[in-house]
């Protein structure tokens, strides 16, 4: 993650789960951030997943 | 494909001043909603010196259909139709959409897709989230219906702090 990035998400807080069982904290978090921050933080989550997967992918037989 | 950067494709498109509305999750993300997504959907105005300055940025962005081996590239006469093309870049996978929904157009989401401002001077346009709220109540598929309630959290969130 870019190290500006970095420094600008928020640390975890204590979840505020509602009746639908949506975190109203992760969404006020995101709304903290700038709108291209937002978009670029789910680009690097995204991406970070994929040496996981790919190396799952080695790891399974034929 | 180099890293995903979807802010670097959106960027591109804004400085050359090709006139777009971003729509689909990732105008979810940039109006808030903490879901993800894995391409970048746009609605272009199909008039022919748009679409010139469009297949211009897709060219830099080495666009290609990405279900097509034969990394077939858009053209001037796919791009003013209505219909959806799914391309791949460098930055990041692409959607240029002709119409979505009943077949709304650019000119149809305009007054419905506020700026916003993607990096300081650079503005586009961004689907509303009471609209995409609304598209994907429409669809109605698995998928859609599965985002609804964080669409709609988000949207409450945000009217708190208007």
């Amino acid at each position: 993650m870019a190290d500006d990035l970095a420094e600008r998400v928020p640390v975890p807080c204590k979840p505020d789960i509602d009746d639908n069982g949506v975190d109203r904290a992760q969404i006020r978090q995101m709304l903290d951030l700038t709108p291209a921050e937002r978009l670029l933080l789910v680009a690097e989550f995204v991406g970070s997943l994929r040496p996981v997967r790919r190396a799952d992918e080695d790891r399974q037989p034929g | 494909m180099k890293t995903a950067n979807p802010v670097e494709i959106l960027s591109r498109l804004a400085a050359a001043k090709v006139e777009f509305i971003v729509v689909g999750m990732a105008a979810g993300v940039l109006r808030g909603a903490p879901v993800t997504t894995i391409d970048v959907d746009i609605v272009h105005l199909r008039q022919p010196d748009n679409v010139s300055r469009l297949l211009s940025v897709l060219g830099q962005l080495d666009a290609v259909y990405r279900h097509d081996p034969r990394r077939l590239r858009p053209n001037e006469s796919h791009l003013t139709g209505p219909g959806h093309h799914l391309l791949t870049t460098i930055y990041g996978d692409l959607d240029c959409l002709g119409t979505i929904g009943d077949g709304e157009s650019y000119d149809d989401l305009c007054a419905r897709s506020p700026d916003l401002e993607l990096r300081p001077g650079l503005i586009i346009r961004v689907l509303d989230l009471p609209t995409l709220i609304a598209l994907k109540e429409k669809a109605a598929r698995p998928k859609d219906l599965a985002v609804l309630p964080v669409l709609r959290a988000t949207l409450a969130e945000t009217l708190k702090r208007a």
